[in-house]
This record gives structure tokens, C-alpha cells and sequence, in this order.
């Protein structure tokens, strides 16, 4: 059947009509080439349309852009007048073989950083100009009544809306409410809502170390930071649903922790500023960071009741920024007067109908 | 011109882990690099490679599928699926917190019940699209069938399936894995299947009954034991409660494994295209020999991870942290390299268990029969124009 003598390179060929294996002749001419065997001929067929695929073994194998299944095969050393024409295989991608791996990787390395760096701080740029009213609407979905343990206790509410008053000269439209939970912690949410955990008030010696603390969220609200936080994991979680997976998520926990800090130390300026404004001693606060220290050092960092701790990380610095604020000399009020702080401090104890219990949705 | 196929010789894989790992570190590279968007690339060389290395009769598989269709199936389930719900979710926590549960509940079903006939659908298509990207001597298999009523299909046997206590899970899957194939076609022959639930009731019922045998039986062993060591033995109550823990998390995944086992050759067994006949050979403890490979790569790449992390750990100085500060305040580029210590080698585990399973799969399979070339002639089903988003998106395999 196969006559060495005959013209062409020997190749084997599907024609991507029938599963049989052919094994014609190449005969090549400038601009294209013809296969040749004794059920006939196919071509001339221009050396442009093929694509290369993936070799066969040893074997070279090229397809056709507009005949799927039409391959050739060449087995062995590829004479260098007909090599010249064929076009190399595929590796990586074809964008990454036109420039190759290295360079390839290195401006997507560049593209990566301009990616991440703008995700990370769009937020920043973007915070700004989220309407507040949508804002608003976003807190309530997420807060709604808390399940229910929003407290009500008799003069309470009334105690912290002074305090509030007092420490938010900017006159910030806020929402703040204390809730039967049981974590030393306080948190900001969308729309100016914030929201004082009640082991907070239990743990705290007096108004003046609560003014500290509320201080401190009004301080994020007052920079957007909640919106920017939202904006940001939003940002992350499309840009890290790329990798996939547990690693991604543990990535965007990281990077949303890391960028919190700078955060908070801003909101804790305003904290200071806001205190100094009211005239309400700083050094309340600065001494019930301290125990808090203390305290953590005891329990260690797994207790969940010092979960002020985890979201709002302690240092020895942070205490200072409040203690170095204090204005000697200064006649200082106190935040509350005794009964408000009373009344502020058993706002949970005194409500009947709040609901009770461990509560495990919020952190 | 008609090949008769030796038996046991018809499938061959013929790779080596040399020759994939510079696929496998190229490949987590450029996704890395690329914030893995390159992961589509990645999964279509793979399957290249895995393709190109078996054989079958006389030649190789090949695989034309691109990156690019794989990409483009992911964009088109993001924005037709999984975009929608989004948004759904937020609708139905708004019905909550408005106090109408009742139309909440009822919306969270509809939603629950349309991924579940996705999921139906998917499993299809992801068939679908590798046969029409599979091709052998220049041939390829593919569908005319979209996947539409085999969703239907899938939800009901499902339901059906688990509703009798599990009963008719054996039933379920054969009819699902039928109809599949049964859709299916490889050049101008379409695949037969007729897996036959009987034929591995017995293994099911077997499997079903074992771990509840095993459990009251361990209970009851435990009895005299507990009472030798008297009511107030700490002892007897750990052993009972390990008995009774090691059997629901070791013997259940095993006696799952038995029968998927046995599922899978009665399945495969079942399939017919032309005058070719299939089957799969892989009994339990092979398969069980797959998994404690795979397990055995989880503990290598375990380890590999932990040197350098350790190392780390030694020379940087962690003795005097403080509460609230952060390890790496000074460092960042310490942070990222603890990380990319942590996760390089976790991230090469999923291609060398991808490259096993292929190649476990391959070395199971056999056929007989024969194939008549010429009269195998080219599928004339429609090419799906995308890839098998859908089931990436569930993340689940083909088979």
C-alpha cells in the first residue's frame, strides 16, 4: 500500500468524517500543501488554517479551524522546508506563549497588586457617596429588633440619648440602644445604629468610661467606616470567589482585620475629640481599657465575653491616647449623674419582656 | 474493516507525576498571578494532559476544550444563577424581618427547589459538554438532548429515592445514570444504558442495615463491660461513646463506599455503544486504596507546609507577644510568605488527587466488543457553545 519512492512526506490523517485512520502523503507547495492516499486527495489546503494541537506521543498533530476532527499526524523528524510553515502548539494559553511564562507572570503580577490595591481602597472613595437613606435601610434589614433584645428598662434609653447628645457634636443622626447580649463589646452598624452590649455596661465603673467606648463607634460613623467595611468585603468576596474555597475566605477575613486598624484609631481620635468637647474626662475610659487588658491577660484570648477585645485589638498605646488627652487642671463633668448611670447601667435588668438567654448569632 | 478489542487492555493511561507537576506548578502560578482567573486555563490543561496520556484500542483521547468556554460558562451562571439569588436572599431575610414568615418560607423553597433542578441539569450537561470535547480517531460524542427534562427527572427520583426511607436510592441512581447515557452519543451511535437496580439491592440493603447492626450491636457488648466497671466508670462511657463515634464516622463512609462501588460497576457494566460493551472493575478495597493514597498526599503536603512554618516560627522571634498587637506589624512580607507556606503545597494536593482519580478510573475501565472504524462516522449532535459552568458552580464531577 505505502510506496517509499512516491513524492510527499508520509503523515497519518482522520478526516474527521469517519473514524479510520488514513495514512496519506504530504505534498507541499508555498502556500499550502495536498493530501494524497489511493481513495483520493484533500486539498490544496493553505498552510494558515492550521491550528497545532496536542502531540501525540512523539507525533506532531494539527487540526483545522473549520473541519473538527480533521487531524494530521506527523511521526518523526519534520523536514525544515515544511516545519517552517506549521504553527507551534499550544502550552499555557495563547496569550501567555506570545509573551512567555516570565513575563507573562510578571505583568499579571502588576495587574494583581492594581487590582487588589483598588479594591481595598475604593471603598474609601465610594463610602462618601452611598446615600445615607440607603444606608439607613441596610441597618434596619440587618438589625431589625435584634430578636428581640433590645432593651427597655425604665429611664435607661433616656440616659444614653443624653450621653449620646453630649458626645456627638457633629449632631450625626444616630440610633444608639443597649442589648441583652452578653459580650463586653459595642458595635456600629449601617444607617448610625449603635448598638452597646449589656456585659459592657456591667464591666464598665462608670458613664465616663461608656462615653469613651461610644465615642469610639460614633467615630465610625461619623468616617463611614461601616459602609467602607461593607463596600470592602463585598469587593474581596467577588475578587477572592476567583480563587475559590476555604482559602479565599480565610484570606478575606485576614485583609478585612488588617485594614480595620487604621480604622480604629482614627475613630478613636474622634473619641478623644468628642470627649473633650463635652468636657467628660478621658482618663475613665483610658483606666477601663487597662482592665480590660488585665483581664484578658488572665482569661487569655479565647474568652468570648472579651470580645471587645478581638474587634477592637488593646494596646498599651491606644490607653495612652486617652490618658495623654486628659487637660490637667481642667474641671471635668461627669458623663451621667448617678441615678441616669443607675437607670443606663440596669437598662436590661429592668426591662420584663426583653428576651433572655445565650445568643449565638452575632459576634 | 472491524477491531476486535483485547480485553483488558482497551483503556491504558500512560503518565507520570514528572511529567504533570511542572502542569500542576505552572498552573498554580498563573493563577495565583492572576487572582484565579487563569483557573479555567489551568482545568483545560489538565484535562489535556490527562486526555493526551490515555489510550484506548489503538490511539490516544484528545481534548479540545478551551479556557476560554470554560470562562465563559462560569460568567453566564454567575449572572443567570447565582446573581439572582443573591439578590433573592436579601428579599427573603426582608420577608422575615417584615413578619411574613409564610411567604418567606415559601419563597426560600422555590429557591431551594429551582437550584435543585439546576443541580439536575448540570449533572447532565457537564456529561454532555466533555463527549462533545472528547474526540478519538478524530471523532466526538456529544448530545442533542439540552438537560431540560432530565432536571425534572432528577428531582423527582431524588425525592422519590430518599422519601422510602432511603429505600430507592439504588433505584434512583441506576434511572438517572440510564437516562443520562442513554442521551448520550459517541459518532453516529448513541450509548445504551440499562442499569438495573436489582442487581445491587442486596449490597444497599446490606450497607443500609450494617452500621445500625453494628451500632446496637457494640451498645449491647458495651452493657457488661459498663457494669463490670461499675455505674460510675468513666472509662466504659468513653469506650461506648468512641465504639459508637468510630463507627458512624469510620464504618459509614466505608459501607457508603461498598456500595458506590458496587453501584458503579453494575452502572458502568450497563453501557453499550454499538457492538462495544463497558466495564469497571474497581472493587471496595480499591477504592478504599484510593482514598488512603489521596489521605497520604494530605499528610505529605501537610508536612511539607509545616517545615518551613516551624522554621519561621523559630527565627522570627514570636516569645514576648503582646495581646492586641499584631505579630506582624513590622513585617508584612513575613505575613505573606507564612501564607504562601500554608498554601502552596495545600493548593498542589488538588491536581495530584485529580491526576490519581484519572488515573484510577482509567485502569478500571475496560472494554470489549468491536469497533467498526468506518462505520464510526462523525457525531452530528449541536456543540454546547460554553463549558460546564453550571456544575463547576455546584462543584461537583462528572461521573
Amino acid at each position: 500500500m505505502e510506496d517509499a519512492s512516491a513524492p510527499g512526506l508520509p503523515v497519518w490523517h482522520y478526516d474527521g468524517r469517519t473514524a479510520r485512520k488514513r495514512t496519506p502523503r504530504l505534498i507541499a507547495s508555498a502556500d499550502g500543501f495536498t493530501l494524497v492516499d489511493e481513495l483520493g486527495e484533500d486539498g490544496p489546503i493553505a498552510w494558515a488554517s492550521l491550528i497545532a494541537r496536542e502531540a501525540s506521543g512523539a507525533d506532531a498533530v494539527y487540526g483545522l479551524k473549520d473541519r473538527p476532527g480533521w487531524r494530521l499526524g506527523i511521526t518523526g523528524a519534520i523536514p525544515p522546508d515544511i516545519l517552517a510553515h506549521l504553527p507551534r502548539a499550544e502550552r499555557y494559553g495563547r496569550m501567555v506563549d506570545r509573551f512567555g511564562l516570565g513575563r507573562s507572570t510578571t505583568v499579571f503580577l502588576v495587574l494583581a497588586a492594581i487590582t487588589v490595591f483598588v479594591v481595598l481602597s475604593a471603598p474609601r472613595w465610594i463610602a462618601p457617596y452611598v446615600p445615607s437613606s440607603w444606608e439607613r435601610r441596610l441597618g434596619d434589614a440587618i438589625v431589625g429588633d435584634f430578636g428581640g433584645r433590645l432593651c427597655n428598662g425604665a429611664g435607661g434609653q433616656a440616659a444614653l440619648d443624653k450621653l449620646t447628645r453630649r458626645i456627638n457634636p457633629k449632631g450625626l443622626p444616630l440610633q444608639v440602644r443597649v442589648a441583652n447580649v452578653d459580650m463586653v463589646n459595642a458595635v456600629a452598624l449601617p444607617g448610625g445604629k449603635i448598638i452597646i452590649f449589656q456585659e459592657l455596661l456591667q464591666e464598665a465603673e462608670s458613664a465616663d468610661e461608656v462615653a469613651g467606648v461610644l465615642g469610639h463607634e460614633i467615630g465610625h460613623v461619623q468616617h463611614r467606616d461601616v459602609v467602607q467595611a461593607l463596600l470592602r468585603q463585598a469587593g474581596l468576596s467577588v475578587l477572592l470567589g476567583g480563587v475559590s474555597g476555604d482559602a479565599g475566605g480565610a484570606f478575606n477575613a485576614l485583609l478585612a482585620a488588617t485594614y480595620s486598624r487604621e480604622a480604629e484609631s482614627n475613630a478613636d481620635a474622634a473619641a478623644v475629640a468628642g470627649l473633650a468637647a463635652a468636657g467628660i474626662s478621658p482618663m475613665g475610659t483610658a483606666g477601663f481599657f487597662q482592665r480590660l487588658a488585665k483581664m484578658e491577660q488572665k482569661l487569655g484570648r479565647a474568652s468570648m465575653a472579651l470580645s471587645y477585645v478581638a474587634s477592637h485589638p488593646l494596646s498599651h498605646a491606644r490607653e495612652k491616647v486617652f490618658a495623654g488627652s486628659a487637660v490637667k487642671g481642667r474641671a471635668y463633668t461627669p458623663a451621667l449623674t448617678r441615678d441616669e448611670w443607675d437607670a443606663l447601667v440596669n437598662i436590661c435588668h429592668n426591662d420584663k419582656d426583653v428576651k433572655r438567654g445565650p445568643f449565638f448569632g452575632f459576634d | 474493516m472491524g477491531d476486535d478489542i483485547d480485553e483488558g487492555t482497551a483503556f491504558e493511561f500512560s503518565g507520570s507525576w514528572k511529567e504533570f507537576l511542572p502542569i500542576a506548578l505552572t498552573n498554580l502560578l498563573l493563577t495565583i498571578v492572576t487572582l484565579g482567573l487563569y483557573r479555567f486555563w489551568a482545568t483545560t490543561r489538565e484535562r489535556r494532559y490527562f486526555w493526551s496520556r490515555t489510550r484506548f484500542i489503538d490511539d490516544r483521547l484528545e481534548w479540545t476544550g478551551t479556557g476560554l468556554e470554560l470562562l465563559i460558562g462560569f460568567v453566564v451562571v454567575l449572572a443567570l444563577v447565582f446573581v439572582p439569588l443573591f439578590v433573592m436572599q436579601f428579599v427573603v431575610q426582608g420577608l422575615i424581618l417584615r413578619g411574613h414568615a409564610a411567604a418567606a418560607f415559601a419563597l426560600g423553597g422555590l429557591i431551594y427547589g429551582a437550584l435543585f433542578y439546576l443541580f439536575g441539569i448540570a449533572k447532565f450537561r457537564v456529561l454532555r459538554y466533555r463527549l462533545s470535547r472528547t474526540y478519538w480517531h478524530g471523532i466526538r460524542g456529544g448530545s442533542d438532548d439540552q438537560g431540560f427534562a432530565y432536571g425534572w427527572s432528577y428531582m423527582w427520583k431524588t425525592v422519590i429515592g430518599f422519601l422510602a426511607l432511603g429505600l430507592l436510592i439504588p433505584w434512583s441512581m441506576t434511572k438517572l445514570w440510564n437516562e443520562r447515557w442513554n442521551a448520550m452519543s459517541f459518532g453516529d451511535h448513541r450509548f445504551e444504558s440499562n442499569a438495573f437496580w436489582g442487581s445491587i439491592f442486596l449490597r444497599f440493603i446490606i450497607c443500609y442495615a450494617a452500621p445500625w447492626v453494628l451500632m446496637i450491636g457494640l451498645g449491647i457488648a458495651m452493657i457488661p463491660i459498663a457494669m463490670a466497671m461499675g455505674n460510675a466508670s468513666g472509662a466504659g462511657v468513653m469506650i461506648l461513646i468512641f465504639g459508637v463515634f468510630g463507627a458512624i464516622y469510620i464504618a459509614l463512609p466505608l459501607f457508603a463506599l461498598a456500595f458506590y462501588a458496587a453501584f458503579l460497576r453494575e452502572a458502568v457494566g450497563a453501557v453499550k455503544l454499538s457492538e462495544i460493551g463497558f466495564a469497571f472493575t474497581a472493587r471496595t478495597k480499591h477504592w478504599l486504596l484510593l482514598f488512603l493514597g489521596n489521605l497520604g498526599i494530605w499528610l505529605i503536603a501537610a508536612i511539607i507546609a509545616i517545615v518551613p512554618l516551624a522554621a519561621f516560627g523559630v527565627f522570627s522571634g514570636f516569645a514576648d507577644l503582646q495581646p492586641g498587637r499584631d505579630p506582624f506589624a513590622g513585617n508584612r512580607a513575613a505575613f505573606f510568605g507564612m501564607i504562601a507556606a500554608i498554601a502552596l503545597p495545600i493548593a498542589l494536593v488538588g491536581p495530584f488527587i485529580r491526576y490519581r482519580t484519572w488515573r484510577f478510573g482509567v485502569n478500571y475501565l475496560e472494554a470489549t466488543g468491536e469497533v467498526d472504524l468506518d462505520r464510526l462516522t462523525q457525531s452530528s449532535t449541536r456543540q454546547p457553545g460554553q463549558g460546564e459552568g453550571l456544575l463547576d458552580a455546584f462543584d461537583v464531577g462528572a461521573l
